[in-house]
């Protein structure tokens, strides 16, 4: 990790891309091509991607996007992250069907088989990506973050089966 | 209506113009390309047996028939922003391109910004600058549930942005907000010549400063949702005749009526190149009220 030379003392320091791509491509097999043009930054515990090897000379609240944290003992991708760049996904990826994505969007935890590591996995529904899903032993737990969750009385009608994609 | 009756001289169809206000919003909203694509999209809200309707002078936009398009799935994933169709006008005049600098002077919470960043495909420096501390959360959320890598959020007052250069800069400006009456009533009978005039300083004094920050052959594209020349054509012919370099760009989107801005008004003179701003009223589009100046730097 090197130090850059910031005017307004930023808290953002540039990271290795090369490490945070590789775990991505690692954990999801996400070819590094997906993240052609885009730098990754370490504040506090997170890692932000942000679209510029440079941090521009202002006082910034925030750059770029949350995409990973640190805090705990696996780096966890943000949901906002897989979002973006899961649908690049090859592996430690799961389908839900209409009535458990119903769960995973309201924030449940639900039992399924899934051929995936233990872990953080990327999860979809009809060929989009919801999210991050925690995934321990048959288990799959959702990490959408509370104010993007749908509760019971209108997410029975924002699903619908079918195949867009 | 409280505060309209002053429009009726320059309000073509001034009935017609009443009657609008006096109607509720229709729903409409934003396809992110950022994370899915408009056919991606529409087969989905199909499937989901959602009514829509697609904009005819957008192809990202669409009105659709849902109470709270919020609780959508597709905004949970971002591929969607609940966002009021006359507002997508700006970000098109202010056309920025993959690569760019560009400024958002007055961001929160940040429709425009997301709109902006998924015209430069996520590339290039966006800054998202708006100082009302309660209005940068949401500023942030947006912008993270649209998947915005390009943005970088600041603080500052406008007026006094650090020295920077920038190729495009958005003047979103605080306003009274008489166009969103058909969202919120009660713009109408908060509104007086005094707040007009109050905010018509703020507003110059943040269009100089854009005059400032913008590179030489570079667009400041300033906005408002409001009716009052004060706030509108009295700021832009204000800054236009101080800062010499500037010249006014000709506004127009195919497939969305107009009116032209106004060269006069009370007796006070603005010049005829105000006729080059675009003023759109609600009748016109079934939209919110809006006006558009396009500024041009030699
Ligand atoms: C019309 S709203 C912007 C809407 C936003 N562009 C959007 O599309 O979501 C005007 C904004 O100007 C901000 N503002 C007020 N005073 C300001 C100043 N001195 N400098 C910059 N922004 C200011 C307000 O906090 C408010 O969020």
């Amino acid at each position: 990790m090197s130090q850059s030379s910031l005017k307004n003392r930023s808290p953002f320091s540039l990271l290795d891309r090369a490490a945070v791509v590789e775990l991505m491509e690692s954990r999801f097999g996400i070819p590094p091509a997906a993240f052609e043009n885009v730098s990754f930054y370490r504040r506090g515990r997170n890692v932000w991607a942000f679209s510029l090897p440079e941090i521009p000379n202002l006082r910034c609240e925030s750059v770029g996007l949350r995409f990973i944290s640190v805090r705990g003992r696996v780096p966890k991708p943000t949901t906002y992250a897989l979002q973006l760049f899961g649908r690049f996904a090859t592996k430690n990826s799961i389908a839900l069907s209409t009535d458990q994505a119903e769960k995973f969007i309201a924030g449940e935890g639900q039992r399924l088989d899934a051929e995936v590591e233990d872990g953080y996995v990327v999860v979809s529904y009809r060929g989009d990506v919801l999210g991050c899903g925690l995934y321990t032993r048959g288990e799959l737990a959702s990490q959408l973050p509370k104010e993007r969750r749908i509760m019971n009385e209108v997410r029975k009608n924002c699903l619908s089966d079918g195949d867009c994609r | 209506m409280e505060g309209l009756e002053r429009y009726r001289g320059i309000v073509q169809d001034f009935e017609r113009f009443v009657e609008a206000m006096a109607a509720p919003l229709p729903v409409t909203a934003r396809i992110n390309t950022l994370k899915t694509d408009r056919d991606g999209l529409f087969c989905r809200l199909k499937e989901a047996k959602v009514a829509f309707w697609p904009f005819s002078w957008y192809p990202f936009g669409f009105s659709l028939d849902v109470e709270k398009p919020g609780n959508l799935i597709e905004n949970l994933m971002g591929h969607i922003h609940v966002q009021e169709e006359i507002s997508m006008a700006s970000p098109i005049i202010l056309a920025p391109k993959p690569g760019e600098r560009v400024l958002d002077m007055c961001a929160a919470p940040g429709s425009k910004t997301t709109q902006i960043a998924s015209i430069m495909e996520n590339r290039g420096l966006l800054v998202a600058n708006d100082p009302a501390n309660n209005r940068v959360a949401s500023l942030r959320s947006n912008c993270e549930r649209a998947g915005a890598i390009n943005v970088v959020v600041t603080r500052y007052d406008g007026r006094r942005f650090p020295s920077s250069k920038f190729d495009r800069i958005l003047v979103d400006a605080p306003c009274t907000g008489q166009g969103m009456a058909r969202k919120d009533f009660s713009v109408l009978g908060r509104w007086s010549l005094k707040r007009s005039l109050g905010l018509q300083r703020l507003q110059r004094g943040l269009l100089e400063r854009a005059t400032d920050l913008v590179k030489p052959g570079g667009t400041v594209v300033y906005s408002t949702c409001t009716f009052a020349p004060e706030e509108n054509e009295a700021v832009v012919s204000w800054v236009a005749e101080r800062v010499p370099q500037i010249g006014i760009g000709k506004v127009s989107i195919p497939g969305l009526e107009s009116s032209p801005g106004l060269a006069e008004w009370n007796g006070h003179i603005f010049g005829d190149e105000m006729k080059e701003c675009v003023r759109y009223y609600p009748h016109q589009n079934d939209t919110g009220g809006f006006f558009v100046a396009k500024l041009i730097k030699e």
